[in-house]
């Protein structure tokens, strides 16, 4: 398990290296001069070339490139050159509204997806199974920003159950847990259909191995056939994409943070992308994909501890 | 052996389950869900702000944005009067007097405290803000508001006078009432290295700086050393909402007080308008044209510039983009200001026949197939639809090049490559000051291939330029600024669109305070009957 733990560790590493550096050629290739955004109107050319050199921006790309490495060594990512505040205070400032979110609503969209999943394989063809494969459907094809509107609109405007914008006041859980409802549920729908309809096929295909038979035919109860037997090795893909979809909903958050006026990595990398802010485009670049590649790297660890042919085959090198 | 069914739970069977659901659904819907109200309420006011902060310092604030909450924690000698004029009144002064044309002097009002323990102002922290801004070695970034400031001489604790090297006519509305004469403490800002962004060591204003939370929202709360009116608010809260519809939905939701809006939702609010609700359409200090770029070999022939001129329907741009709300422009000073102008060389609805005939002078073949960048915002997306609509009538064709804000910026700059060469026609706007000089000192030669994108160079223009911006005679200057109009507009560069409008919709339990470009006036905003 720990070979296979280090061998996934490298390439998440490999991959981490080769998606920020490819990122970073193309923030820069944009065209677009940040001391001409960042500094307004009145500054004088003098200014501007002065605001180049202090980014760097005067040097080769590859230079600017080996000086991020360089300083990401040291755990610098730079300094926010309108704010001069440090990247990696702005970047930790933010992160963990957007986490909270993308947590919050891939949970509920687990908690309420992989039920009806189960229970759509379990009453294959029944009045249920049917509604929960329309009500699938529907959900994957409605837009999340569609979603969103329509939420604020009747909940937050016209019923006014929920708040329309922000994340609460810092210190208040609970009202930063009602915050959170609007967007986690805007950000989460599409995702209960798609779980629902992965964990269905799965539990279908499962459900007629041999091994379910086998556990019938000792008289093991139908929960402990279906959770304990049937479930488990049905989860494996949903694992899969449970952690494809935490790494997406990381920057697919965007939307919501902007509809919901939340503060969050999508938000902050969406304006600093605007505004040529490469220090900040950088840090939360390096933070999205860090995050993607890490929840990849756990839905695999969880996979093989789900399922122990692959680790077996990890371990052995095959 | 035979598939074993699912148990139910433990005395809830499918069939009362539904009845149980079913009934609490009925009961809810009957009696109604208890609204929670997250409407402004209590002694906090709640504001949009159209972006985050990023400094509140008078040597690197950018933009309105800081200005709105930097003017509300902050005080000038003089302040702009929340009548939607640019005219001033005393502030942190006592007086204030102009000597002759190089000098101004002030006196202090005693008693004025800083907070966090910074003491009384006196006329030497007037003397340090202001002329850390002309320091060389602050590199300050709103340097030029302040003109040819020399120095400033102190007199005693809290009197002094401005020194100008030269006759600067900006100097009042630019220099001191504006966002670059705000007074801050020598010594707080020393102790904070000389310079700071977000947080700002003390105020001295009607409110104080509470907190500054990235991509949320600023706190200020009623400053309890304030000599002044009592502000009407224990606390404002100014939300960074970039998005108007988020700040629309979120007003609709009451959750803010006031909050300006995009021009397209005007019309459906006053058709739906929330619960004690009003609408301002204010005007702004924004001003819209279409360029051209005089150096592009299509346009190098006047008649050419000129038949775009005429075939532009400004009024069908206007009515279209900003759905009639604005008003046609005519030129980049807006209405109010010295050096307004009454109408326009070139009518605003155009003259498509004249545009035709120009073309057939210069011998241009039809269809004649021209660029326009333009920013991809959807404002201007519709205006420069109509245009294109416009210019299709006398034979020319537009290709329509959106860009994004960053890049748009650096399409006309001769510092980063030869691209400012293939301009040909674009939409620009600038936003305005308090004074005409800054609506013009873009088209000057100096500016070309830095702001001048048109490329726009008269010896006339620039000799007015300087003479305006020197000359303190209010009619002199309107006559020099109506002159520069009419210079851009004969040259064939320009066609005005408009000064554009801000819409800003508030609760009525709010008495609103905007400037005169429809910036919100934090300090001056009252609860109804509380006096002016």
């Amino acid at each position: 398990m720990l070979r296979f733990i280090v061998r996934r560790g490298l390439l998440s590493l490999l991959i981490l290296f080769l998606a920020v550096s490819l990122m970073f050629g193309m923030i820069h290739m944009v065209p677009g001069d940040p001391a001409t955004v960042m500094l307004g109107p009145k500054a004088t050319p003098e200014m501007k070339a002065e605001f180049s050199r202090r980014l760097g921006l005067d040097q080769p790309l590859a230079v600017q490139l080996g000086r991020f490495y360089a300083g990401l060594a040291r755990g610098d990512l730079g300094e926010d050159p309108f704010t001069n505040r440090e990247v990696t205070v702005i970047v930790w400032e933010q992160l963990p509204y957007t986490l909270v979110l993308v947590l919050v609503a891939i949970g509920g969209a687990s908690l309420l997806g992989i039920p009806l999943g189960c229970f759509s394989a379990i009453r294959r063809n029944s009045l249920l199974d049917r509604l929960t494969a329309v009500m699938s459907v529907a959900f994957i094809a409605i837009p999340s920003f569609v979603v969103a509107l329509y939420l604020l609109l009747w909940l937050a405007v016209k019923w006014r159950w929920f708040p329309a914008m922000g994340a609460g006041e810092s210190g208040n859980l609970a009202d930063q847990a009602h915050h959170l409802v609007l967007p986690a549920i805007a950000l989460g729908l599409g995702w209960v259909g798609y779980i629902a309809r992965m964990v269905r096929a799965s539990m279908l295909e499962v459900m007629e191995e041999n091994h379910i038979r086998t556990a019938r035919a000792f008289g093991l109860p139908e929960r402990t056939v279906i959770v304990h037997y049937a479930l488990r090795i049905a989860m494996l893909p949903t694992v899969t994409i449970l952690g494809m979809g935490i790494g997406t909903m990381l920057s697919g958050a965007l939307f919501a943070e902007i509809v919901f006026s939340r503060p969050g990595i999508g938000k902050l990398l969406y304006e600093a992308v605007l505004t040529r802010n490469y220090p900040i485009v950088m840090g939360s670049v390096l933070v999205t994909t860090g995050f993607f590649v890490l929840s990849t790297l756990a839905s695999d660890i969880i996979n093989a501890m789900l399922d122990p042919r692959l680790r077996e085959r990890q371990g052995s090198g095959e | 052996m035979s598939r074993k069914e699912p148990q139910n739970w433990p005395g809830i069977s499918r069939r009362s389950f539904i009845q149980k659901s079913s009934l609490v659904l009925t009961g809810l819907a009957v009696t109604g869900v208890p609204e929670i109200s997250w409407a402004v309420h209590g002694d906090t006011l709640h504001v949009r702000n159209y972006q985050d902060l990023t400094s509140l310092d008078s040597v690197s604030s950018l933009s309105a944005a800081e200005g709105i909450i930097s003017a509300a924690i902050n005080q000038n000698l003089l302040r702009f009067k929340p009548d939607g004029t640019w005219d001033t009144q005393l502030d942190a002064a006592e007086s204030f007097e102009q000597i002759d044309e190089t000098h101004y002097a002030f006196r202090l009002k005693k008693g004025q405290l800083f907070s966090n323990g910074y003491g009384e102002m006196t006329a030497d922290d007037v003397k340090f803000s202001f002329e850390r801004m002309v320091d060389p070695a602050m590199n300050a970034l709103n340097r030029p508001d302040m003109g040819p400031l020399s120095h400033v001489d102190v007199h005693d604790r809290y009197s002094g006078t401005f020194v100008l090297d030269t006759p600067y006519a900006a100097f009042i509305p630019v220099a001191v009432a504006g966002p670059s004469g705000e007074i801050l403490s020598r010594k707080a800002v020393t102790a904070v290295g000389g310079r700071f962004t977000t947080e700002p060591p003390c105020s001295s204003g009607p409110y104080l700086f509470k907190s500054w939370q990235a991509q949320r929202k600023t706190v200020l709360v009623r400053n309890p050393q304030w000599t002044g009116r009592k502000p009407d608010f224990e606390e404002i809260h100014v939300y960074a909402m970039p998005d108007p519809k988020t700040a629309e939905m979120a007003f609709e939701a009451g959750e803010l007080d006031c909050a300006w809006i995009s021009v397209e939702t005007v019309e459906p609010f006053k058709q739906n308008m929330p619960d004690n609700s009003s609408i301002r359409v204010l005007p702004s200090g924004r001003n819209y044209w279409l360029g051209m770029n005089q150096e592009n070999p299509a346009l190098t022939d006047i008649r050419v510039r000129q038949a775009i001129q005429y075939a532009v329907d400004v009024e069908a741009v206007v009515e279209a983009a900003w759905f009639g709300l604005a008003k046609v422009s005519n030129g980049p000073i807006p209405e109010g200001m010295v050096g307004h102008r009454d109408s326009a060389l070139i009518p605003p609805k155009g003259d498509p026949e004249k545009a035709r005939q120009l073309l057939s002078e210069a011998g241009v073949e039809l269809p004649l197939r021209l660029r326009m960048d333009v920013n991809s915002d959807s404002l201007e997306l519709t205006a420069v639809q109509v245009m294109e609509w416009s210019l299709r009538k006398v034979g020319i064709e537009v290709d329509i090049r959106p860009q994004d804000n960053s890049t748009f910026l650096t399409i006309g700059r001769e510092d980063l490559g030869d691209q400012w060469r293939d301009v040909q026609l674009f939409m620009q706007s600038f936003t305005g000051l308090a004074d005409p000089y800054y609506s013009l000192t873009w088209f000057t030669s100096a500016q070309l291939g830095i702001w001048n994108w048109e490329r726009f160079s008269s010896e006339e223009f620039d000799r007015l330029s300087d003479q305006a911006l020197a000359t303190t005679d209010p009619a002199a200057r309107s006559r020099m600024y109506r002159r520069m109009q009419d210079l851009m507009e004969e040259s064939g560069c320009y066609r005005f669109i408009t000064n554009s409008v801000m819409p800003q919709i508030y609760r009525n339990t709010i008495k609103p305070a905007f400037r005169a470009d429809g910036y919100t006036m934090l300090r001056e905003i009252r609860r109804p009957g509380s006096g002016s």
